[in-house]
């Protein structure tokens, strides 16, 4: 998340927290809450930095706020399916980037999986359907070495949620602070996350 | 008037509780109707136009409170009938006294403000949002009739207050005309897009005539300052000086649009989406196995493939002009919009995207305009030579979104239509 320009001791407090997480794994970071006593201590940079339980930090089932979400057709909702194409938040279905119902070959459909017609009367076209990470967040943010790596799981509304992380060497993660090792290798880090319902009850 | 809604001529205070409520309901109802048949009447006029009219006039207006110009009002000089609340009961004369009021064009106006309003519901040519609009007016009207009560025991009081400072209101009267003209002035619609067809799509320009295709199955071509003409059994219409191309049942059909004339015919149904530069005629043509824009010269006969792409691929509407060919090529990965010059056979990138949905191209000159769609936001862009597209204009919706687009002179023509309804129209915006 932007920060604001703030005085010495603030910046002070940015390098230091940044310096922070980018030397640790998410969840040595998080057990060093006790950063939380230099938020109180060095300003603002730091709070925003380390902040997990925010009214606005609630991100979705089974991720308190660390990441952000990656860039979808449905912000701050980033469902994907098993190959990392998006999925209606709601319902599951297959959308494309317009955020359109599709049928299995990509050609847009009603809710009844009716194809779509133009203005012309004619079917529409198949439009672009393309991965949440690697197309959209690549796309969008500029970056050239995004690749779905790390995931883990939780348990949402009765069935496994798988979390997933979309990687990058970047330092900074989409939120515009230190980026965190999180479930990435290779030396990438956790640029945004996206999630997975796998239908297995929990 | 503001001394009927007391106790004393109501009967109790909670008839009087009883009759505000009516008189707001209808004052706010009748405004708001108001408001409802003057956007309805710019929307059938296409007074989008008008918004530049209606900023001068809260201009003039502004000028005329401000006591720089001195200019008379329309006026109906009538008082509400008094004999009403005598004869009727009191849900009606209530009733009726807000609608009366509401409607405002039967009453006096000490000011031209209402006048702007109403010029301005025209300009904004929606009938729902000028209604909302205007529904203020009437609020209003309400307000001072509930308000005084609750300042002093003579309903009066507070009218001799106002009037007390009307200096100090007139002069925020003109200060907030000045600031709605310069509004009005600014807004999109006064300098960007102006509706010019309903019911359309696909238009095409070309020398102050503007050609489009109407979702009843016929191409309209509307020359400057002359009656529309109309080909039935037509559609995917291309405009070129004196002549036309579109699609029929046998293919595609080339005429000089004044007199019908045939010229040139390409009888068969798998081509489609022409574009005319004669003597060079576009389209796309349907092969067994690939999908081609083919460029025929219609005055020597001679054809040329000039872009050739799987039929997994779709290839869009293309655009021809000044010897060069704009296209689409867009599959579920990628979407991209290539500009060729005919005469070197040289094809440049102008946009490509894996996320959005670019489409429809138009060239004209050095000039290319596109859409580029994707989920809640559509663009129309536009470049200039090579340099990178900028956005035109931009529609942020989940269901209305931009079609084909046409290059004139200093304005874009783009179809935007509704996913849901189908419902399109041809917009004209300014660069």
């Amino acid at each position: 998340m932007p920060q604001p320009e703030g005085s010495r001791l603030d910046r002070s407090a940015e390098r230091l927290s940044a310096k922070l997480a980018e030397s640790t794994t998410r969840r040595s970071f998080l057990g060093r809450l006790g950063a939380a006593a230099m938020a109180v201590a060095g300003g603002s940079a730091v709070a925003a930095a380390v902040k997990p339980d925010e009214a606005e930090a609630f991100h979705f089932c089974g991720h308190i706020w660390t990441t952000g979400s990656c860039p979808s057709p449905f912000p701050p909702l980033a469902r994907i399916d098993r190959h990392g194409f998006p999925l209606h938040p709601g319902s599951g279905r297959r959308i494309d980037n317009l955020g359109r119902f599709v049928n299995a070959n990509g050609q847009p459909v009603d809710a009844g999986g009716n194809r779509l017609r133009g203005p012309d009367g004619a079917l529409l076209p198949a439009g672009p359907r393309t991965r949440v990470c690697e197309d959209w967040t690549r796309e969008v943010k500029g970056l050239r070495d995004l690749r779905t790596q790390g995931s883990w799981y939780r348990c949402c509304g009765g069935q496994i949620r798988k979390l997933v992380d979309c990687c990058s060497f970047s330092r900074r993660r989409i939120n515009g602070d230190a980026s965190l090792t999180g479930y990435c290798w290779g030396g990438r880090r956790v640029y945004c996350v996206m999630y997975y319902d796998t239908g297995l009850p929990c | 008037m503001l001394e009927t809604f007391t106790p004393a001529v109501c009967g109790s205070r909670q008839r009087q509780i009883v009759a505000q409520a009516l008189f707001a309901g209808a004052a706010v109802a009748t405004a708001a109707a108001l408001g409802l048949l003057l956007g309805l009447a710019g929307s059938l006029l296409g007074a989008e136009r008008a918004v530049l009219a209606a900023a001068a006039l809260a201009l003039v207006a502004a000028a005329r409170e401000a006591g720089l110009v001195r200019l008379p009002l329309p006026q109906a000089r009538r008082q509400v009938p008094e004999r009403w609340r005598f004869e009727l009961p009191l849900p009606a004369w209530a009733s009726g006294y807000g609608a009366g009021l509401g409607a405002g064009l039967f009453t006096f106006q000490p000011v031209s403000t209402f006048w702007v309003a109403c010029a301005g519901a025209v300009a904004l040519a929606r009938p729902v949002s000028s209604a909302l609009c205007l529904s203020l007016y009437g609020a209003g009207r309400a307000i001072m009739v509930v308000w005084p009560r609750r300042r002093a025991s003579d309903p009066t009081a507070a009218v001799e207050r106002l009037l007390g400072r009307r200096g100090a209101l007139l002069r925020a009267n003109a200060v907030a005309l000045v600031a709605c003209g310069i509004l009005l002035a600014a807004a999109p619609a006064a300098g960007g897009a102006t509706r010019v067809a309903r019911d359309a799509y696909d238009p095409s320009f070309d020398r102050g005539a503007l050609a489009f295709a109407r979702q009843d199955g016929v191409v309209v071509v509307r020359p400057p300052g002359e009656p529309a003409l109309v080909f039935p059994d037509a559609s995917q219409p291309a405009l070129f000086k004196g002549y036309l191309a579109y699609r029929d049942a046998l293919g595609i059909r080339v005429l000089r649009w004044r007199n019908g004339m045939e010229v040139a015919r390409i009888a068969s149904t798998r081509v489609s989406r022409p574009a005319l530069d004669w003597p060079l005629l576009a389209f796309v043509r349907r092969g067994e196995s690939k999908k081609r824009i083919v460029v025929r010269d219609l005055e020597s006969g001679r054809s040329r493939v000039r872009v050739s792409a799987k039929h997994s691929v779709y290839l869009g509407r293309p655009s021809l002009h000044g010897g060069r060919l704009a296209w689409q090529t867009s599959t579920r990965r990628i979407s991209r919009i290539y500009v060729k010059t005919l005469r070197t056979n040289k094809r440049r990138l102008v946009a490509r995207s894996k996320i959005a949905l670019l489409s429809n191209p138009t060239v004209r000159g050095k000039r290319v305009a596109w859409t580029e769609a994707r989920f809640g936001v559509s663009r129309l862009m536009l470049a200039w030579g090579s340099g990178r597209g900028r956005t035109l204009e931009r529609i942020r919706s989940r269901t209305r979104s931009y079609w084909t687009t046409a290059l004139g002179n200093g304005s874009v023509y783009a179809t935007r239509w509704t996913l849901r309804s189908g419902a399109a129209s041809v917009y004209r915006t300014n660069f």
